[in-house]
């Protein structure tokens, strides 16, 4: 059994991968990128408490919980790409096992308290549990840290070979191969690289401490897996040839064993690695898994005192947020992608995992994760950075690929019609006024059927005498729909001549009657 | 020497000078300077130039490596007008490959997304069909190009496969343009300059032919098949467009672009930059004795 829980783990991440990779320019046909991610068994709980509601779409996740009463938390041990992360990091820097380890069991409360934390924060729609999602947690690491690194490492490879002469050939003809497969034309280079690498690079290093102390004492996904599995029918049985020898209880990724009973499993923390079957000693094989139709139950290790501690943790966790400035500056540079729910939705929906990010990344790039505008809840949500790319007037992929529906899958005609902005001239700076010579770089790249950006030709008087006619810009305002390009091309070095802000913006409650 | 070799040698050295420019009559006859076609498919309108010109082994010999220049600039559809006809290119990438090139490179840098353009433009698909080599720019290739004769531009990054090129060929597709009035031939070839073009927009005209000099193509074709007449050079409305079903072809890109003024009837002094390349002398062909040939297919 664990050696197929250990092909099904690498089937999964590299199935994990394949989705990710796949989230690009073509996207076309076949699976939705976002459909393992639709898979995490937090988004219908946060659906429930947030929207009172549980949308069709999850049914991915659905599944798994449904299944977690009775086989338990599988989805931990067989499934949970992160989960599977974790263990190869194990592997590598050989964590200690669970005699030489510090005793970190008195954490464990600790992923129950921070459910509980993040439940309550949710109730009163302060939606923050995507920063902790494991699906969500390994997608932004793909997208932010690991993706742009082997982009980098790859194309400097490519480069020094291609500078060898007899090389340049064939080197070329695979890079261009790799291109077209791996990686979008150009790499987005993403803002808040270094706070999601440290992020996922803690919860790795804490590989140094115990094997899955993330999945042990932090996830809040495990938590609610391990809730629902304390009754659950498949259990492991230890004979009474068992001589108490307490390697599997060494050996037990999660600790669920009791240093003091090898015949005990927690079913809340078990994650069904089938580790301790592998390593009791052949000749005893105490330990055989079954059904069971009298189950007993795991205890919950979770008391009064932490439920009291984490509920008034999530109300000051409210109180924190609500007190946060209030900065129009800031709203006004918090530009959605077309086709978002209005603000508080979107918020309540987005689980923070970059798969919008991701696949902009092969189109304008201009989404970025969000830094903290004000307060926390904007973290690690998709903004659009004109400055760094714009939206493509030809592309609805980031609604395609959202895995619960926070930007709506908006038709490409929609798409076009939904602004999600405006812009304006900054006229001290903008070339034409500033300097009194033609520019209008913005005016040539505007998209829309009916150019948004129009130019006025006036006659000018230099201080020498001479005269010259220049075209003067101007925005239309009900034209334009804040794609940014103009921004983004705009030839001046730093701050840009014109600039987009959220002013404008249409947002959507749900997808536009087909007309 | 004798007497009746010295009269029969002077007598025919006399003709011969009498006949001179005859000629050369004869020969602008057999091959003109530019080519006017009208009113055919762009495969016809091509084959119809080339014709004219004698086939493309006039400008392409046996083995050269062809770079062919179209304009991919934008992420819009062949029926917008805002990109190269795909199906003349793919005649075009044709011809050469017949004419014995070694290999037929095709590239632009450019202004959306670069595989989106390439795809929606249908050039990408249709010149690999046509056996081209379809690349995108790889932006850390371009190398700096020394400009010693540049008035404003001394130094400007430009795509090495271009300069290294035995031909090269300028595809552009004829659009009206906000800034520069249009975009034919000498603006196209913006698509293998590197670096921050949009600062190249003010002082427009002297940067473009500082640059330009240095990049004369082999050929120039100016598909004048579907014509953006506003909007341009994005486009996006096919109300902007016209259906002119024309193509003008010349050795001499500042003649192409001169005789495509003629679709929007723009007079050449409202248009800085090819008014700036006659001023500066990059035009192969006096203009005002230009031997044009028109044909209209029929």
């Amino acid at each position: 059994m664990a050696k197929t829980r250990r092909v099904f783990q690498i089937l999964f991440l590299c199935f994990f991968i394949f989705l990710f990779i796949r989230a690009r320019y073509p996207y076309e046909v076949g699976l939705g990128s976002d459909l393992f991610l639709r898979f995490s068994p937090l988004i219908p709980l946060f659906d429930l408490v947030s929207n009172l509601q549980i949308s069709a779409i999850l049914w991915p996740a659905l599944i798994i919980l449904a299944l977690t009463p009775f086989i338990g938390r599988f989805f931990c041990g067989w499934i949970c790409p992160l989960g599977t992360t974790l263990d190869i990091t194990s592997k590598v820097v050989k964590s200690p096992d669970n005699r030489k380890s510090v005793d970190v069991s008195k954490w464990r409360p600790v992923k129950f308290g921070l459910l509980l934390g993040l439940i309550v924060l949710g109730i009163f729609s302060v939606p923050i549990w995507g920063i902790f999602d494991p699906l969500s947690i390994m997608n932004r690491a793909l997208t932010v840290v690991f993706y742009p690194l082997s982009t980098l490492l790859a194309e400097n490879t490519f480069r020094g070979l291609s500078s060898i002469s007899f090389l340049e050939g064939p080197v070329f003809a695979a890079y261009d191969w790799f291109k077209m497969v791996l990686m979008p034309e150009e790499q987005a280079h993403l803002q808040q690289v270094a706070w999601i690498a440290l992020f996922f690079g803690g919860i790795l290093s804490l590989e140094l401490v115990t094997r899955r102390f993330w999945c042990r004492n932090l996830c809040p996904a495990g938590a609610l897996l391990g809730f629902l599995s304390q009754f659950r029918f498949y259990e492991r049985l230890v004979g009474d040839a068992c001589p108490q020898c307490g390697k599997c209880q060494r050996e037990c990724k999660m600790d669920a064993i009791p240093q003091d009973d090898a015949r005990e499993t927690s079913k809340v923390e078990c994650i069904e690695c089938f580790n301790c079957g592998e390593t009791c000693p052949p000749k005893i094989q105490a330990i055989t898994y079954r059904w069971r139709w009298k189950p007993y139950r795991s205890v919950v290790d979770f008391h009064r005192r932490g439920f009291l501690n984490a509920t008034v943790g999530g109300f000051a966790a409210i109180g924190l947020v609500s007190i946060g400035i209030d900065n129009r500056k800031d709203t006004s540079v918090l530009i959605r992608p077309p086709g978002s729910m209005p603000e508080n939705e979107f918020l309540d929906r987005c689980i923070r995992c970059m798969e919008c990010v991701r696949i902009c990344g092969s189109n304008g790039r201009c989404l970025q994760p969000g830094n903290v505008q004000g307060d926390i809840q904007h973290l690690w949500t998709p903004v659009a950075v004109m400055r760094a790319g714009y939206c493509e007037y030809n592309c609805n992929l980031c609604g395609a690929v959202c895995p619960t529906e926070a930007i709506l899958p908006l038709t490409l005609e929609d798409k076009k019609q939904t602004p999600m902005g405006l812009a304006y001239f900054s006229k001290d700076l903008c070339i034409p006024y500033a300097r009194n010579e033609d520019c209008i770089v913005c005016e040539e790249h505007c998209p829309t059927v009916e150019k948004a950006i129009q130019f006025d030709e006036k006659e000018y008087v230099a201080p020498d005498g001479t005269t010259r006619i220049v075209k003067y810009p101007y925005v239309v305002r009900d034209r334009c729909i804040g794609c940014g390009i103009c921004e983004f091309k705009c030839p001046l070095p730093g701050d840009p001549g014109i600039f987009v802000t959220s002013e404008n913006e249409e947002r959507l409650e749900q997808l536009p009657a087909v007309s | 020497m004798r007497r009746r070799h010295f009269i029969k040698y002077a007598g025919m050295s006399l003709l011969g000078i009498s006949l001179a420019p005859y000629s050369k009559i004869l020969q602008a006859q057999t091959s003109p300077e530019a080519v006017w076609v009208e009113n055919g498919e762009p495969e016809q309108l091509l084959l119809a130039a080339l014709n004219a010109f004698g086939g493309l082994n006039t400008f392409i010999s046996r083995g050269d490596v062809v770079v062919i220049k179209p304009n991919i600039a934008w992420d819009r559809a062949p029926e917008l007008a805002a990109t190269t006809n795909p199906d003349l290119v793919a005649a075009l990438v044709k011809q050469c490959l017949d004419a014995g090139a070694k290999e037929v490179k095709l590239f632009d840098r450019t202004c959306n997304s670069a595989r989106r353009c390439y795809r929606s433009s249908q050039i990408e698909a249709k010149a690999k069909d046509a056996g081209a080599d379809v690349e995108l720019v790889r932006d850390f290739r371009f190398r700096d190009l020394r400009i010693a004769e540049g008035e404003e531009i001394k130094e400007w990054p430009v795509y090495p496969d271009y300069l290294e090129a035995d031909k090269t060929i300028n595809v552009p597709i004829a659009k009206v343009h906000s800034m520069s009035q249009v975009t034919l031939g000498l603006k196209n070839l913006m698509g293998v300059m590197g670096g921050e073009r949009g600062s190249l927009h003010n002082h427009f005209a002297t940067k473009l032919i500082d640059i330009d000099r240095e990049l004369l193509p082999t050929l120039t074709i100016i598909d004048a098949y579907r014509v953006l007449e506003h909007n341009g050079p994005v486009g996006g409305n096919v109300n902007d467009v016209r259906q002119a079903r024309t193509l003008i072809m010349s050795a001499c890109v500042a003649t192409a672009d001169r005789l495509a003024l003629d679709l929007f009837g723009i007079p050449v002094v409202q248009v800085g930059h090819i008014k700036e390349a006659y001023a500066r002398g990059i035009n192969k062909f006096d203009f005002d004795n230009l031997n044009l040939k028109k044909i209209t297919l029929s």
